[in-house]
């Protein structure tokens, strides 16, 4: 048993299976080489990598396990050159964004298709955006520790029979046999998750403005709260508010309190996030069947302390049975249930850190929720106290956090399951049909839920009840068939049919303006029917493709593929055809065996694949007739009787897949009798006919139309590095590491130039000719020719006229190496990873500047009384005449100088330049840009396989012991948050931080028992 | 081996046959299940209407507001915007909205309309289409007329000022005969106004910029009477159906702009040294409609209990409007004697809603008179623009006439020593339309406002 384990933390590839059964295998350490390197095809069916023409990246399905993370997706994270993951926010459940070998298409569905045991499976995450909670991404609802195996195919070559789906790359992922015997494994483990990284608040001056104490402000640009006497004087008369707790609160007469309360609304918002995994599984095999089965149960409490929390249960059963030599029938079953709570984020008044990271240092958010009574004594209940409202005579500007985290709810039931039979048949003894089906369904209930006396629209209540069912079956036949020409000359070919039908129904109902005010309902009765609003929307698609691969294998060194693929869809009129063609020549059969370069291939592959376009973008559509100012404030139809008119974006009948055409070349090298190995490749591709609604002139009567408008390219480089640096009995020591650099360029956009594609109004995520996608675009300063700013009158620079671009979200290189050692039952797993040029809009930093939050904000300048007389703020006011002299002569000031490029003249940054230019509201954005760049300690594990005499001892036949931490050091110059999240979450719009829920370190304490 | 081939012929056949359906597989994209492909031109006239209410009352109204006095921006962006601090991507919503959401549904409807021998339902389209494109053109000058919103046209053309301003007097002129009387296709509009006085008001405020006085003089005096102003409906009190300006001031983004400072403030606040009130004139009931004091600035507009609260219905077009501009004609062509008396009927209105306004005699204007001014006869003119822009709080016609005006009335710039004198073109406009004049700043003059 002893000896099992290790093999299977050793060998760093596959296995050999052979009729789905997973052999057993029981070659000792240092035998890696004699074994077949074994890749799953994009037709679900393995084939040697050796005979490959195309670069994959392989990861074990063990290394996802340890990792920590609870979803496939994260704990991926760093194991891919060019794979790159993004998580939206350190969030429970959060789901995440993938990007293989850069962005290829702009208003198309950015994700990698996943394939999951030969059948399309969803990885979506519906929802989301600017503002609302973290949406899951469906991957993520399959059990880590059911994966034997995930294939990242990321070019097109490797993809072609794909088609439309296959431009973003496909995942093909592959669960875990039976395997001979009765294996019981036991293993539970204890997740402690912290938040990562926050942002500092200054807590030297209150709330207020202009220096002085203002109640209810939304600045901390008041008076300084150390020079405060001491205590607070109140109207004792008046209007009280009554916490929960029986904490009383009255008009404020003098503020006088000089305590700084930032760590204990710090302490409000944190918790040490906790989370147990339990997970069993039996596998079994006969020399005729096996069975696979796993139940597993994650349930996670998150850092943010209130209703976040995600708890998944899964169950897995992986049948085979050999029926006789010909006929082999499969089913691979598996269902999950997941219920998340999440927390409100974003550029949202209802949001968590919006409120808290806003809230002024001397204000003590603890007392969120009470009973307000005014001054004659009529009570307001359930009244919700915030640092905009201190009484909580009515909802504040923004919400408490407390509010946010234990008063609103946000809920996610999903039930997922997916069955895939399949049966292969032996029919000729060089010929086999395999006949696959797969049904992959998930339904997600959420429910979203304001109380009365939210903040901002939700103040009279809101409930929203979703339910979305999500579903695709597919229909895969496959034939191949094997000829041997002669002895140097092999040929095996593929034929196949698959059609998929894609459904997804969305269905619900929003009920505002609650009529009983105190009861929480989750429920429409609470609403008069002229604020019940009902929503639903269908989406169907049909696609079906034929294809044929031949595999052409000369002399066992040279090694031809080519396919082509026929697809037609109800998206789109003419059949879309992929080809593909790859050729790998394994050069060191020709070369006399030597130990220096013990294997080498040469590989070059292309091929087409694409994107489909959206469904129902053929005509114009007529819809709801709404008019909004960007501002919240809009006109609705159904107030007035309804209306349906024309929609302001135009159809286009003749709308075509993308098409993204790559060619691919590298090489994969052994050296040092295969210690040492090295893959590389370099690609190009070039994605034509990027479908977007392309901005037209308003004045046109549309505002956009759909058109096949944009070429983007990507060019890149990858690097997969392993190194074996030690191999003996007891030892053995590896380095792995890879690189990626992708340089995309949006090359045309049909005239338009830019286009949005996620963000805001003054900083956006955009598509702009010669940039990068998800290019930043905003205000900038106005620069004279040589690029220096045009000051004003008073020195200070001053906006642009025109926006433009301001950054680029994308790496100029991602990369990471690990080591992985193994001493007797002990092994060590470290994986450092980074990400380096990207950058990012550190809008939360921005807009905490505007409130007087950051703490350069805070800062305070002595100058001698002459500069007094002549620094001057935005205004034009001297330092002289905005405060008194010391006592010295001198002026002491809050704020910074600076100097505009001036001939070392001057300036005072204040709150007029903080609330104006210098603040995250002021229409200038190009300084809120931020090297995003970062290097993190992703991974380190330690696994200890219990001694086989210790466990005899213990009455247990094996015993392993598990320690890994995930993020444990994260090393930036972006501020206050970890730089891999996202506010839009999966969108095609990159590098947004606008009050996103923080990211996470987390630290793992894991048992597993065999039985 | 024949009994082996079964299996995959079965499959291929099956293949085959699911391959057949491919054109059935293509229907299903053509027939969207979630939206329509047509609509009936009445049911469209509605949406159109709320884009004009957006423009009149929203975006555009707010921005004018800050530009001429009405407003101060006193939170976030709206401190920039009241520096005249504004990027070209400020103004690409209300532009937006015009275009696709009102001109372009004008056109359909009235193209539908013609269709259906709906006569009165084009003149309806014709007098909001009209409406929009003076808002279109009063901010940005030269605008798309002629080629905007046609279908076979990506670029359309900019026409002059003068020209679009002609244009919607025609497209008036064509409607008029065919609403006299009526005030159908009107849910998104309140009062028990008539669309062809309405248009003959819009028709006078065309000829002001035009600045041909008679023809104006003539439209207004068809113009809307007493009691049949025209309102934006706001008579429900939820979001999407009230007051537009509550929304804004006070349910989504309060705080952000208020009047302390303001120059319609200082006219009207007894504490400011520019206050209106005199012998004859009492503003307070006035005040206190129009303001609310120390909500979240000291003054700010108020949506509490006044002018902007959530059901209070928003003025299109009023009967003390089209009395000023009669006022205005006839001081402007030489009869202070007729000038006066529609300033007094406009004050009359005034007293009946506020109380404080009794009339005016000729000898209240002059070098030292109650008005005072170089001569009895300027002072009556800034007296009636200054009543004109008092009473039209909030409308997007006072930044008109500032700016029409050369600033008669004297308003103090909130930043720096000039008052905007437009609209920028809009950044999507820029980014989209070749065709885009280019040049221009906050601070250029349009053609009819030199």
């Amino acid at each position: 048993m002893k000896l099992k384990l290790l093999n299977y933390v050793l060998l760093p590839m596959g296995f050999i299976f052979s009729n789905g059964i997973q052999a057993q295998n029981d070659t000792g350490p240092g035998d890696t080489a004699v074994i077949e390197e074994v890749s799953v095809t994009a037709t679900g069916m393995k084939q040697s990598t050796r005979k490959m023409g195309y670069t994959t990246s392989q990861v074990q399905g063990k290394r996802l396990a340890t990792s920590g993370e609870g979803g496939v997706i994260q704990a991926l994270s760093g194991k891919a050159s060019n794979v790159q993951i993004t998580k939206n926010s350190g969030d429970p459940g959060a789901g995440a964004y993938i990007q293989i070998r850069g962005q290829n298409t702009i208003t198309g569905n950015t994700q990698p298709l996943i394939i999951v045991d030969g059948v399309p499976v969803s990885n979506s995450s519906l929802g989301g955006g600017i503002d609302g909670v973290v949406q899951q991404s469906r991957l993520n609802d399959i059990n880590p520790q059911d994966i034997e195996n995930v294939e990242v195919l990321k070019g097109a070559a490797a993809a072609a029979i794909w088609g439309t789906r296959a431009a973003n790359g496909v995942i093909l992922i592959t669960t875990k046999k039976g395997k001979k015997g009765v294996h019981v494994e036991f293993s539970s483990s204890l997740s402690l998750d912290y938040v990562n990284r926050e942002y500092e608040k200054q807590g030297i001056y209150g709330q207020g403005s202009g220096g002085k104490f203002v109640a209810n402000s939304g600045g901390s640009w008041g008076d300084k709260i150390a020079s405060r006497s001491g205590a607070d004087s109140f109207n004792m008369a008046g209007a009280k508010f009554v916490a929960d707790d029986g904490s009383i609160y009255r008009p404020i007469l003098k503020k006088g309190d000089n305590k700084v309360y930032n760590d204990v609304n710090r302490d409000q918002v944190f918790r040490t996030g906790v989370t147990w995994n339990n997970n069993i599984s039996i596998s079994s095999a006969t020399d005729k069947s096996s069975i696979f089965f796993s139940a597993s149960d994650w349930n996670q409490q998150g850092v943010l302390n209130g209703m976040s929390d995600y708890r998944r249960t899964t169950g897995r059963l992986n049948f085979v049975n050999q029926a006789n030599d010909k006929l082999t029938i499969s089913l691979n079953g598996f269902v999950s249930k997941i219920f998340s709570n999440r927390i409100q984020q974003g550029s949202n008044l209802d949001g968590l850190y919006l409120g808290y990271l806003r809230t002024s240092p001397d204000f003590d958010n603890t007392d969120y929720s009470g009973t307000y009574y005014s001054a004659a004594g009529i009570p307001t209940f359930n009244a919700h106290r915030g640092y905009r409202k201190y009484l909580g005579n009515s909802p504040p500007t923004y919400n408490n956090p407390g509010w946010t985290l234990n008063k609103q709810s946000n809920t996610s039931d999903v039930t997922r399951f997916t069955v895939t039979p399949e049966i292969g048949y032996k029919y000729a003894s060089n010929s086999k049909m395999t006949v696959r089906v797969g049904y992959d369904m998930s339904n997600d209930r959420r429910l979203t839920y304001f109380p009365v006396n939210s903040a901002s629209s939700n103040a009279n209540g809101s409930f929203t009840d979703e339910f979305i069912q999500e579903s695709e079956l597919s229909f895969h036949a496959i034939n191949q068939s094997d000829f041997k020409i002669n002895s140097d000359l092999k040929i095996n070919t593929t034929v196949g049919y698959l059609y998929t039908n894609y459904n997804l129904y969305d269905i619900g109902g929003t009920a505002s303006q609650f009529i009983l005010t105190n009861q929480d309902r989750y429920a429409f009765i609470n609403s008069t029917s002229a604020n019940k609003n009902p929503f639903n929307s269908v989406t169907k698609t049909l696609n079906n493709r034929v294809y044929g691969i031949a595999d052409i294998e000369y002399k066992d060194k040279i090694f031809i593929q080519a396919t082509l693929a026929s697809e037609a869809s109800s998206t789109y009129n003419n059949r879309f055809f992929s080809p593909s063609a790859s050729v790998g020549y394994e050069f060191t059969k020709d070369m006399a065996k030597n130990d220096m370069l013990s294997y080498g291939k040469l590989r070059v592959s292309g091929g087409i694949v694409g994107v489909a376009p959206p469904p129902y973008i053929w005509g114009t559509n007529y819809v709801n007739a709404s008019s909004a100012s960007g501002w919240g404030d809009y006109m609705d139809a159904s107030q007035f009787g309804g209306s349906i008119y024309r929609s302001s974006t135009k159809g286009n009948p003749n709308i075509k897949p993308e098409r993204k055409t790559e060619i691919e070349m590298g090489a994969d090298l052994k050296f040092l009798k295969n210690k040492v190995s090295l893959g590389f490749t370099y690609y190009q591709n070039k994605t034509e006919g990027a479908i977007l609604a392309v901005a037209v002139p308003a004045s046109s009567g549309y505002s956009n139309q759909w058109k096949n408008a944009a070429t983007i390219t990507n060019t890149g480089l990858e690097f997969d590095l392993n190194v074996n640096l030690m191999t003996s009995k007891d030892f053995t020591w590896n380095l792995y590491g890879n690189m990626g650099m992708n340089r995309n360029i949006v090359e045309s956009l049909s005239g338009a130039t830019s286009v949005f594609l996620d963000g805001f109004t003054g900083t956006s995520s955009r598509a702009v000719v010669g940039q990068a996608m998800g290019s930043f675009w905003g205000g900038k300063f106005m620069r004279n020719e040589s690029g220096k700013y045009v000051l004003d009158a008073n020195g200070f620079p001053q906006q642009a006229v025109s926006e433009g671009i301001i950054g680029n979200p994308n790496p100029k290189y991602r990369g990471s190496i690990g080591m992985n050692a193994t001493y007797k039952g002990l092994t060590m797993n470290v994986l450092v990873e980074t990400s380096q040029g990207n950058q990012m809009w550190a809008g939360t930093y921005a807009v905490l500047n505007n409130f007087g939050i950051t703490p350069e904000t805070a800062n305070e300048v002595t100058v001698s009384a002459a500069d007094a007389a002549k620094i001057v703020n935005v205004n034009g006011k001297t330092i002289d005449q905005m405060v008194a002299a010391n006592a010295d002569g001198s002026f002491t000031v809050r704020g910074n100088l600076e100097d505009f490029n001036n001939n070392g003249n001057k300036v005072l940054l204040d709150q007029s330049w903080y609330t104006g230019l210098g603040g995250g509201f002021g229409s200038v954005s190009e300084h809120f840009i931020k090297d995003a760049s970062w290097v993190r300690i992703r991974e380190v594990s330690l696994n200890y396989v219990v001694p086989t005499n210790i466990c005899k001892m213990m009455h247990v036949p094996g015993l392993t012991l598990g320690f890994s931490a995930r993020n444990l050091a994260l090393w930036t110059k972006f501020p206050g948050i970890d730089p891999e999240t996202n506010l839009s979450g999966v969108s095609n719009g990159r590098g947004l931080d606008y009050f996103t829920n923080p990211g996470t370190r987390s630290y793992m304490f894991s048992l597993k028992v065999n039985l | 081996m024949k009994k082996n081939l079964f299996l995959p012929f079965a499959i291929t056949m099956l293949a085959f046959t699911a391959t057949s359906c491919e054109k059935d597989i293509n229907a299903i994209n053509k027939n969207n299940p979630n939206q329509f492909t047509d609509s009936d031109p009445v049911l469209m006239m509605t949406g159109a209407e709320m884009a004009n209410v957006l423009i009149s009352e929203g975006e555009a109204a707010r921005l004018s507001g800050l530009f001429a006095g009405h407003f101060i921006g006193a939170d976030r962006q709206f401190i920039s915007y009241s520096q005249y601090k504004m990027t070209a991507g400020d103004f690409n919503t209300p532009w937006g909205n015009l275009y696709t959401e009102g001109v372009a549904q004008c056109r359909l409807i009235r193209t539908k309309a013609l269709k259906a021998n709906n006569m009165e339902l084009f003149g309806v389209a014709n007098i909001t289409e009209a409406n929009l494109l003076l808002a279109a053109s009063g901010l940005w000058g030269d605008v798309p007329d002629v080629e905007a919103c046609d279908d076979n046209i990506d670029n359309p053309k900019y026409d002059k000022m003068s020209d679009v301003t002609k244009h919607c007097i025609a497209m008036l002129d064509s409607a008029i005969p065919h609403v006299t009387g009526s005030n159908a296709y009107s849910v998104a509009y309140a009062g028990t106004f008539d669309w062809a006085e309405v248009a003959n008001t819009m028709k006078a405020r065309a000829y002001l910029r035009l600045k041909d006085y008679a023809k104006a003089k003539a439209a207004a005096s068809a113009g809307v009477s007493k009691g049949n102003d025209m309102f934006a409906n706001h008579s429900t009190e939820t979001p999407g159906a009230w007051n537009l300006y509550y929304d804004f001031l006070d349910w989504n983004r309060g705080g952000y702009i208020g009047c302390d400072g303001s120059h319609i403030a200082s006219l009207l606040d007894t504490a400011s040294a520019k206050c209106r009130n005199n012998a004859k004139t009492d503003e307070m009931g006035r005040f206190n409609y129009y303001f609310t004091m120390d909500y979240y600035t000291h003054i700010d507009p108020n949506m509490v209990d006044g002018i902007f609260k959530t059901t209070s219905n928003f003025t299109l077009a009023s009967y003390v409007e089209n009395e000023l501009i009669l006022a205005e004609c006839e001081q402007r062509l030489g009869d202070n004697t007729a000038a006066l008396s529609h300033l007094n009927n406009a004050r009359a209105e005034l007293d009946a809603t506020f109380t404080g306004f009794q009339p005016y005699v000729i000898a209240d204007f002059g070098p030292s008179a109650l008005i005072s001014g170089a001569t009895a006869s300027d002072a009556l003119l800034k007296e009636i623009l200054t009543e004109k822009y008092v009473s039209l709080f909030g409308q997007l016609e006072p930044f008109c006439d500032v700016r029409r005006t050369n600033n008669l009335i004297g308003i103090v710039p909130t930043f720096g020593t000039e008052l905007p004198k437009r609209f920028l073109y809009p950044q999507d406009e820029i980014n989209t339309n070749s065709k885009t004049p280019a040049g221009a700043t906050l601070f250029t003059p349009l053609e009819l406002f030199q």
